[in-house]
């Protein structure tokens, strides 16, 4: 009875130990920001290899489920390109990465970003099929005008200076680069992914085919602690991931797997037998 | 349609995306065009197939009290409300503020929320495996513990070391081991797409 009340309030208690270290102040000693693998540099590099004013296709496909793990670097890179003087193109290929794009594009406009700087391309279905479209007529609708559908109109997809790819479960990185970069004209390939993409997409960015891959929450807090965006910090997340509700998090899990690791080697010792065995008595 | 037919149409649309690709002609362009937009509202209408196919299932487990009736309720709902917001006269479809309150404030945390729970759940699943003492899940549990240590996000020297350490895991065995797996798949599609091109094997008689 104990036993199957514990079990029943254990995971509640675990969410409330986690939001109880997210009010806890920052510890000076944790830090989110460990990573080591040059990707903040590489993106950097790549942005300073840009020309002016650059055109930069934003492939907006994050989905909900680990949007929250990229969206303060998302939203640092949005206003890194525009304090670049960037001009922004948002472009879906999922109904969740268009939502997503239609409420961080909200955001702009909220926070009174350049209308002529930024513009929405929309959504096509289609997955590869639509990237290898708009490799051939972009998007361009009739209310988007300015320099952007001038430039699209001039150049059509080669007018593309960046690609920067916000990923996600469905599209990610590794249909831009297959679909669009082999049919337009030699353009840098920056990407944002969870995580969870980051086997899948090494490979490219150590090919060189993405020149630069913010994967990581270490990469991402690395990057947001060294990115520079003058007057256009309001467009940077409020709240970042804290590195204390992580620890705890980790601790927590660390714990758990312990603990049930000790438990299973000592139950196999008292009753002599190997896990194996154990294990097909129980599927028996 | 035949199993030959379909491999066919397969076999031409590959061949003439392939040739578009690599040669520079404009009529072959515009063939591929008209093959790529025909791909494009095809995916289209699935979607909305699906789509519809969802919300008719889910009518039906509500009224017929099937499954989960809450749930299917919920379905309709959210459905329901998005398709209001953006369509009620006057509304600018997906771009309407209604529409972007609904996903800002409703359905990204929601969804980042399931997605969290997955700590709890998960953290359950290896409980349970590890209740029952098979070896794998031994070794699951161990290469779990020290992928977490190595992830805890420690300032200086240390942090410096895991790091480093993580990385390593990552690019050398990790990396060995998906890399290893995605080539296997490649080389299993190209199989089944060889295969279907060429007709050979998949009869059920």
């Amino acid at each position: 009875m104990r036993d199957r009340l514990v079990r029943r309030l254990l995971p509640a208690g675990v969410l409330l130990l986690v939001a109880v270290a997210w009010l806890v102040p920052e510890v000076p000693a944790l830090d989110l920001d460990t990573a080591e693998t040059g990707a903040v540099d590489a993106w950097e590099a790549t942005l300073d290899g840009l020309p002016s004013t650059p055109l930069v296709l934003v492939a907006f496909d994050p989905d909900v489920g680990t949007y929250a793990e990229i969206r303060p670097t998302v939203r640092a890179a949005l206003a890194e390109l525009l304090a670049r003087d960037a001009r922004l193109a948002f472009f879906s290929l999922t109904p969740e990465g268009r939502a997503l794009a239609l409420a961080e594009m909200d955001r702009l406009r909220e926070g009174q970003a350049n209308p002529r700087r930024w513009a929405d391309l929309g959504f096509a279905p289609g997955a590869e099929a639509a990237i290898v479209e708009l490799s051939r007529s972009v998007p361009v609708a009739d209310d988007v005008g300015g320099e952007i559908a001038r430039r699209f109109g001039d150049g059509g997809a080669d007018a593309i200076d960046a690609l920067v790819v916000i990923g996600g479960n469905e599209i990610g990185p590794r249909s831009w680069v297959e679909q669009l970069l082999p049919r337009v004209e030699a353009t840098p390939a920056l990407a944002v992914a969870p995580t969870v993409l980051l086997p899948e997409l090494l490979p490219y960015a150590e090919s060189g085919q993405l020149d630069a891959l913010l994967a990581t929450p270490g990469d991402g807090a690395a990057y947001r602690s060294s990115v520079s965006v003058g007057r256009l910090d309001r467009f940077l997340d409020a709240s970042p991931p804290r590195a204390l509700p992580v620890l705890v998090g980790l601790v927590l899990a660390l714990g758990v797997v312990g603990v049930a690791l000790v438990r299973s080697v000592s139950a196999d010792r008292g009753n002599g037998g190997s896990g194996a065995q154990r294990a097909r008595e129980a599927e028996a | 349609m035949t199993r030959p037919a379909l491999a066919g149409i397969v076999l031409v649309v590959g061949l003439l995306l392939l040739a578009d690709l690599l040669v520079v002609n404009d009529t072959l362009g515009d063939v591929a065009s008209v093959v790529v937009a025909g791909v494009v509202l095809v995916a289209a209408g699935a979607a909305l197939a699906a789509a519809a196919a969802l919300a008719i299932r889910r009518g039906a487990d509500l009224w017929r009290r099937r499954g989960d009736p809450v749930g299917a309720a919920l379905v309709l709902l959210g459905m329901g409300a998005v398709l209001v917001a953006g369509l009620r006269p006057g509304a600018t479809g997906a771009g309407d503020p209604a529409v972007g309150w609904l996903v800002a404030a409703l359905l990204v945390p929601l969804g980042a929320t399931v997605f969290g729970l997955l700590f709890v759940s998960t953290l359950a699943a290896m409980w349970r495996s590890l209740d029952r003492r098979p070896p794998q899940a031994v070794l699951t549990g161990l290469a779990a513990a020290a992928v977490v240590v190595l992830l805890l996000p420690i300032g200086g020297a240390p942090g410096a070391w895991l790091a480093s350490a993580a990385g390593w895991t990552l690019a050398v065995p990790i990396g060995a081991a998906l890399r290893g797996l995605l080539i296997g798949v490649a080389i299993l599609a190209a199989v089944a797409a060889a295969r279907t091109l060429f007709g050979i094997g998949g009869d059920d008689a």
